[in-house]
This record gives structure tokens, sequence and C-alpha cells, in this order.
């Protein structure tokens, strides 16, 4: 089974009824001349880039858009009510909210929502903010991980303060049974996620990344050179998760490119699957593992 | 006068081919106008429109001779990070490949019918699917 862990679904068509809210969308995600997208549409891509299931990530950053949510927990719920099959959703709160808590704990106990999407520098708190006690408070209640932006961001206004891995180690030190996933690498500080991958099993990285070159020349660059193959295949082969950042990135490409890189196929099993499954603790084909 | 007809075409394949010369003769009939030229033209830039012979022998050629000429694993300029789309573009090969097939073709309309050899077909292109894609029909003419 292969997941794709890392998929914004700001344009699929079902939620974008309103232009306006289209519109914002593009402003706020710096995303420009693609199209919304039907749902059918998207399914060809998922086959054509052999991908099973995508995780749906929502974006809360109500406190600095007046009120508004760019991508709120109920259209992510949407879209999993009309494919259960193919999405698995999971949720967003704006930490300055002071209901974020109890906002999550409704994703996770009614929405069914798997997991928690965060961006730190976006939505301007540090991992390690004792405000944030709260939200992972609820996270480890319901034992559900917590996906952090983390690196370089594309989003307007949108520096990579809080966002550098180390940010992230006194959180992976101090709640060693909270599941969180630094994506993208972390890039450029991809050997930064790697030593805290090695040093906490806690920690994960999704392949959200591609900034340079084609999909094959760049995962060729970050997961077998700046990160050499050997380390992931060898050590870190149960922390890394297959994820696009579709639409910025280029689904079908990089599940090509990750296939031809040499890694054992039970890395790549790892890598494209099971990984995701270990990291929700929730098995889409039924199977709680 | 002159009307334009979009023709909708969701493809599910990263390259793909659509023989849509009967979509082109309906909108013919469809238009009312007699005598004059049809122009088929693809809106994008990662598709083609051809004319050729619709057999399955020729699709697998011409598919694996594009994909000679143009493999994926060649290094291209166009795959890098577009500031105007705030995403990247990598689809290189889908351009390429249009460039050789072309974005349109002509025919004459005479008494309201198509006027074409019995092995020309007109064919749509995928060269960067899926995708949602829009081939405008162009008649113009007298009714």
């Amino acid at each position: 089974m292969v997941i794709d862990i890392h998929v914004h679904p700001a344009f699929f068509e079902p939620i974008n009824e309103d232009e306006k809210k289209e519109e914002l969308r593009h402003d706020e995600l710096n995303l420009h001349k693609n199209k919304t997208a039907p749902l059918q549409h998207f399914f060809n891509k998922m086959n054509c880039a052999k991908i099973d299931y995508a995780v749906l990530l929502p974006e809360d950053y109500s406190s600095q858009m007046n009120g508004e949510v760019l991508v709120s927990n109920e259209e992510i719920k949407k879209l999993v009510d009309m494919a259960p099959d193919r999405f698995i959703g999971f949720a967003s709160v704006d930490p300055h909210d002071e209901k974020a808590a109890e906002k999550l704990e409704y994703a996770f106990s009614v929405l069914d929502l798997k997991g928690l999407k965060l961006h730190p520098s976006r939505q301007d708190f540090h991992p390690s903010d004792s405000f944030m006690d709260d939200i992972y408070d609820v996270c480890e209640k319901y034992d559900k991980p917590i996906l952090f932006h983390a690196g370089l961001s594309f989003e307007p206004h949108t520096t990579s303060k809080n966002c550098r891995p180390l940010d992230f180690e006194d959180l992976a030190e101090k709640r060693k049974d909270l599941r969180i996933c630094l994506a993208h690498f972390g890039w450029p500080w991809v050997r930064e996620t790697a030593m805290l991958m090695l040093k906490y099993p806690n920690v994960y990285t999704d392949t959200g990344a591609l900034y340079f070159d084609s999909a094959r020349e760049f995962y060729t660059q970050m997961l077998t050179k700046d990160v050499p193959m050997t380390w992931i295949d060898r050590s870190l082969r149960h922390q890394v998760m297959f994820g696009t950042n579709d639409p910025r990135f280029e689904m079908i490409r990089m599940s090509e490119a990750i296939d031809g890189l040499g890694f054992r196929d039970s890395t790549i099993e790892l890598i494209k699957g099971k990984n995701a499954i270990e990291f929700m603790r929730y098995d889409p084909s039924g199977r709680n593992s | 006068m002159i009307k334009i007809i979009p023709l909708q075409i969701m493809t599910d394949q990263y390259n793909q081919y659509f023989i849509i010369t009967e979509d082109v003769k309906k909108a013919i009939a469809a238009s009312g106008i007699r005598n004059g030229m049809v122009t088929v033209e693809t809106k994008h830039t990662t598709t083609g429109i051809t004319v050729n012979e619709a057999l399955e022998c020729l699709e697998s050629d011409i598919d694996v001779f594009l994909k000679r000429l143009i493999p994926e694993d060649a290094p291209y300029s166009h795959c890098h990070m577009l500031p105007d789309y705030g995403s990247t573009g990598g689809n290189p090969t889908g351009h390429l490949k249009a460039l050789l097939t072309g974005n349109h073709c002509h025919f004459p309309i005479i008494d309201g019918k198509m006027v074409a050899g019995g092995a020309q077909d007109i064919w749509f292109c995928e060269y960067d699917g899926p995708s949602q894609r829009t081939v405008n029909i162009i008649i113009e003419g007298s009714e």
C-alpha cells in the first residue's frame, strides 16, 4: 500500500464553490495558474503515481485572517467522506485561538481526523512555546501525530523562522510519546533532520521537497548525497515517509524517482506506506497497527 | 461567420492519444456552417494536435518514437521552481513533444462536410497528464 502523507487539497473542486475563497487560497498559499481539480482528476494522478491513499492537510491561520479558515477541518472531513477509500484527513488549528485545544479534540473525536498539521512560522509559534502544551496534550490523549512544516516555506510572508529542525529537538526530547514529522525533510537542513531521527525514534520526516532540478535529480542529491543513501537504508528507514506536497510539487515524477534511487525494496515499502501507518497508528485498509 | 466550440477532454494517463475526428464532424454539423474551414487547436502547451491514420500500431510507434527522441531522464533546463506558479516546472518532455506534433490542424468544409483523406484522422495527444484539457474547434465560413 502506498500512502502520500503530504497533500494540500485547497484546490479540490468540491470545496471551491466560492470564487473569492479560491482566489484567497491562491494568494495565501502562493500557488497560481492551477485550476480547481475534480476529484476524478486527482484520482487519475494518484493512479499514475501508484498511490493508494492521500493524507489531506488543512490550513487554519484564522488569527491572522480575521477569523477565516483557509482550509477547514470540516472541509477535510467532507472530502474524506466523499472518498474514504482514497483519502485520510488531518486537522489544523490555529495555536493562537484560545479554543484551539477544544477544536482539536472535536476534530479527533467527532470528525475522526487522524493527525494534526501545524506550521510554526506561518502560525507564529515556536514548537517549545508553553502555550502549545494544551494542543500537544490533546494529541497524546488521542494518540495522534503532528506533521510540522519544517525548513523552507513558499507561503507568502513566511520565513523559515521556528522551522529549522533543531527548533523541534526540545519537543522531541520532552514528549517522547508524541510522534512528530518534520516535513519536507527540513530542507535545506536535511542533516539536522537526520540527526534528530537518529536520536529520537518519535521523529519522522517526509519527502515533500523538490526545490531545484527534476524530481530524479533533486532526490538523488537530497536522499543519496546530502543524506547518504546508506544512512536512510540502514538507520532511518522506519522514519522517512513518502510525501509529495501536491500541488506545489510533482506527484507522479516524485513517486517514480523514489523507486529508482537504489533503496532496498523493503525500504521502499516502508517509505511509501508502512511508515505512514506506524506514524498515524492507523491502517486505512482496516488493520490498526 | 466564426464559431468556437470547446471540446473538453479529461485524460487519465501521463501520455495518451485520442482520436477526435467524430467530435470535430459533430461540431461542424452543429455549427450550421456549410462552406469554409475548420481549425482544431489545443489550448495547452504540453499537448498536441496532429493528423495521422487511426491505427493502434501507429499510436504505439508514435509514442515509442517520441519517448526515444525525448527521454524523461535527460538533463533539461525546464526543471525548477517557477515563481509565477509557486510550484515546480518539471514537464520539459511534454513541451518538447508538443513542439513536434504542433498545436493545431485545418480542414476545408464543403457542403457541410469536413473534407479529409481516407486515412486522415485528427489526434489529440496528451504529453503531461493526467489533466483536464480543452480543444477549440474553430469553424469559419458561410451558412
